[in-house]
């Protein structure tokens, strides 16, 4: 089967559980003082997609939404965007909407859009009616899920839902590029000039 | 420019990456952030934002109530809060007819910015029904003539767009009147028009429009500086071991081309290239060779080159048996030096161009994708991964200093306000840049996809060298069907007097129906063209600024073609810092990542805080801070008033 790197970001506010879900994801493992982010560029995890695999590079914002820092480069060839908001904190969906926006000015065109409402095993205490959120979700052609970074509830389905809409490959996309990423070790050099 | 980083964020347990192009830059006046200050690259809408903020007039602001924050044995060290180092900018727009059509929204994809006025340069070309148009009755023709005009707002007018129309339509219009009063839904409420009188011009051959590139303005981007990476060179290296180089796909540099005798041509570099070169004779490729493979062991033989240490590397190629244009090949092409620079110089340098060769191409030379502005972004998100925090949109008003340990202990946020301190612009080296879009390359090849530099020697005595580096759109840098043509010099006048000799020579601008010769047909035409200098301060000493003794001086880009001279600054200033501790070390991989479970509270929300932040326009904050680093430029700064939520180590 053929593997297929799909670059995913995490957006959303601070302390709404990116990383959580990202965690629950990956290691399926929740902590509760997840320190944010240190150190990892993305985490991977692959999974069987039709007659494909989808190895998902998520990228989290490692703090740099706090100040609305998000460099274009984050957003520069994703598949797909995880925007997540805390379904307790009325304040973290109403952002959501210049989350979008943000993503519309600097993500790919064609982008996977999810909209995760996380801490969904905290519904006693929630602010986000379910309605609201899909309708919105549904208005700007989204992914809808309430998730549970903590009961593992609903994660593996969002990115199911996302390997779901990531279009088939196109060769000709595949092809047309000729970039390529530095690495170590450098190639040898074949065709030294003297 | 100022950067900071907080000790509070370098705990030993992680490793911090500085790095000098890591640093945020505020643009308060318009809430606009980016990062990489000068090294910055733009949509097409932001460089004309860009644009805007530079030509602002400087203003002088007064110090206000947070005088009163500063505490005894401290003071107050002020700071540029905008950047004032960008000169000479003209912008240029070409041979472009606009037509304004209700019906028509000229707007940049995906833009939800708010509409801002419309400041424009037209030609109103009159009644073109008499003239012969074809066009619809409604239809108003502008030519955009001139300077000044393509202001921020006119990517988010709403009634704009340009009209790809035949040549035959304005082809006898050379009267241009102001046609006001005919046109009055030309004068859009809230918006003002400059009547420019210029001749309206006919091409036949364009295809790119001023509407489709404001509508595709995100396929731009743009970059202030214009370098390349040497494949061999110190920042490839450092973005292999630092692991950051996962961030950031390359390509090669295609071709590398000079213009000589009057015309284009490619210059042989590789083996494979001057064996298979159809301009060298047999003789010339056997002489280019045993020269090159001189020089890429200079070092062992210096008995060649003894007498000829304290001459001019010219002088020496002359003794070489060499032909004036492998001459010229090797001084302005590959060695890429001055004709006064020493032997020893140009060796070094022909040297460093050999070793690159072949490492990833054809060419010693890499570009990023999207541009060089990526490569701060780049190192940014490395230090953020490792708990940096930058905070845009957040300006430094001044740096509280203590009065007996010479530290700065703190500085004061600002928001847009402006205090003018170090005025140490005037007297600077300068680089003359230039950008302009064209339609097509330099040099005709079989590919269109094709990152070529461009080396021109100086065209007279006194006028200086032209580095060209063009990109195509597969360099992800411009909008299909374009090429983004840099041009970069070390500035001998202001950058239009440097640089525009250059672009009438090997481009098309004046494209008059009827004057444009066989020639200059083949040339590329070009669309719109940008002006301006930015400071070199390479050069510049710390010891020039009397400044506290933890705040660092980073200067700003240079005008050389690689990136040496930054890296090597920014090794510097992290091991005065931090002098323990490794330079940019390999960032572990994913699969390596062990959560410790460390913990730290839960944070405000981004939205929430900024938005308070907005709403206490121009009030001020006190920080904590231990280092500071500060760049000649110091016009844009970093806030980091996150730092008291970030746990202590």
């Amino acid at each position: 089967m053929a593997i297929r790197e799909l670059k995913v970001c995490l957006l959303g506010d601070t302390g709404v559980g990116k990383s959580s879900v990202v965690c629950r994801f990956v290691q399926d493992h929740f902590d509760h003082n997840i320190s944010p982010t240190i150190g990892a560029s993305f985490l991977t995890k692959t999974v069987p997609c039709g007659k494909e695999l989808h190895k998902f590079l998520i990228w989290d914002t490692a703090g740099q939404e706090r100040f609305h820092s998000l460099a274009p480069m984050y957003y520069r060839g994703s598949a797909a965007a995880v925007i997540v908001y805390d379904i307790t904190k009325m304040d973290t969906f109403q952002t959501l909407k210049k989350w979008v926006k943000e993503l519309k000015e600097h993500g790919p065109e064609d982008i996977v859009v999810a909209i995760a409402g996380n801490k969904s095993d905290l519904s006693d205490i929630r602010e986000v009616p379910v309605k609201e959120a899909k309708e919105y979700a549904e208005s700007i052609s989204a992914i809808f899920i309430e998730t549970s970074a903590r009961n593992a509830v609903n994660i593996e389905e969002l990115f199911q839902k996302i390997s779901r809409q990531i279009p088939p490959l196109d060769p000709q996309e595949y092809e047309k590029t000729d970039a390529f990423k530095l690495t170590r070790p450098p190639p040898t050099s074949s065709k030294r000039c003297c | 420019m100022l950067y900071w980083i907080n000790s509070n964020i370098l705990p030993k347990k992680i490793k911090c990456i500085f790095f000098k192009k890591s640093f945020i830059y505020n643009f308060s006046h318009f809430r606009q952030a980016y990062y990489g200050g000068n090294w910055a690259s733009f949509t097409f809408s932001g460089l004309l934002a860009w644009i805007e903020e530079n030509k602002e007039a400087f203003s002088k602001e007064e110090i206000t109530e947070w005088m009163n924050d500063i505490k005894e044995g401290e003071e107050i060290l002020l700071l540029n809060s905008s950047d004032k180092s960008i000169m000479n900018v003209e912008v240029f727009n070409f041979d472009l007819f606009l037509t304004v059509d209700p019906d028509e929204d000229l707007k940049e994809e995906g833009s939800s910015q708010k509409e801002n006025d419309l400041f424009l340069t037209v030609d109103l070309v009159e009644d073109l029904k008499e003239q012969g148009s074809s066009q619809r009755k409604d239809d108003l023709f502008l030519t955009v003539a001139a300077a000044e005009s393509f202001e921020s707002g006119i990517d988010k007018s709403p009634d704009m767009y340009v009209n790809e129309h035949p040549s035959e339509a304005l082809e006898h219009n050379d009267v241009c009147t102001s046609s006001q009063k005919k046109n009055p839904e030309l004068f859009l409420d809230g918006k003002k028009y400059v009547n420019v009188c210029k001749t309206s011009v006919a091409e036949t051959r364009k295809t790119i429009t001023y509407s489709q590139i404001i509508r595709e303005s995100r396929r731009f981007n743009i970059d202030l500086v214009s370098k390349l990476l040497y494949s061999r060179g110190s920042l490839v290296d450092l973005l292999i071991k630092s692991n950051v180089s996962r961030y950031a796909e390359f390509k090669n540099v295609n071709r590398i081309l000079t213009y000589q005798n009057g015309s284009v041509e490619q210059v042989p570099c590789s083996r494979a290239d001057v064996f298979g070169s159809k301009q060298l004779t047999v003789v010339e490729k056997r002489m280019l060779m045993k020269f090159l493979s001189f020089c890429i062991e200079y070092e062992q033989h210096p008995e060649e080159y003894a007498d000829f240490k304290e001459r001019t590397f010219s002088d020496f190629l002359k003794t070489k048996n060499l032909t004036t244009n492998l001459a010229n090949f090797i001084l302005h092409s590959i060695a890429m030096v001055l004709d006064t620079d020493l032997t020893t110089e140009g060796l070094r340098a022909t040297q460093h161009f050999l070793q690159s060769l072949g490492r990833y191409g054809n060419t010693p030379f890499l570009f990023p994708l999207y541009g060089l502005g990526e490569i701060p972004q780049c190192f940014c998100r490395m230090c953020a991964v490792f708990g940096g925090i930058y905070c845009l949109r957040h300006g430094i008003r001044c740096l509280v200093v203590d009065k007996e340990t010479r530290r700065c202990k703190a500085i004061i946020d600002s928001c847009g306000k402006r205090i003018s301190l170090w005025a140490f612009y005037c007297g600077e080296q300068l680089i003359s840049r230039a950008v302009l879009i064209t339609d097509r390359s330099l040099l005709k090849a079989d590919s269109e996809q094709l990152i070529s530099l461009v080396t021109v020697p100086p065209l007279k005595n006194g006028q200086p060298a032209v580095r060209i580096i063009e990109l195509c759109s597969s360099s992800m840098t411009c909008m299909q069907g374009t090429y983004l043509v840099h041009l970069t010099c070390s500035s001998v006048e202001n950058a239009k007097e440097d640089l525009s000799p250059v672009v009438s020579k090997l481009f098309s601008e004046n494209i008059k129906t009827g004057e444009k010769g066989e020639v200059e047909a083949e040339r590329p035409n070009v669309l719109w063209a940008l002006y301006f200098n930015m400071p070199d301060f390479s050069s510049v000493e710390r010891s020039s600024y009397d400044l506290p003794n933890n705040v660092y001086v980073c200067c700003g880009p240079d005008s050389g073609l690689g990136n040496d001279c930054s890296i090597q600054q920014a090794e510097h200033i992290f091991h005065q810092m931090f002098p323990d501790e490794e330079f940019c070390p390999p960032a572990p991989n994913p699969e390596d990542i062990v959560y410790d479970g460390d913990g730290a509270p839960p944070e405000e929300s981004l939205f929430k805080e900024h938005e308070e932040s907005e709403v206490g326009d121009g009030e001020e904050r006190t920080l904590d801070t231990k280092h500071l680093v500060t760049s000649t430029t110091n016009e844009a700064e970093d806030a980091q008033e996150s730092v008291k939520e970030i746990p202590s180590e």
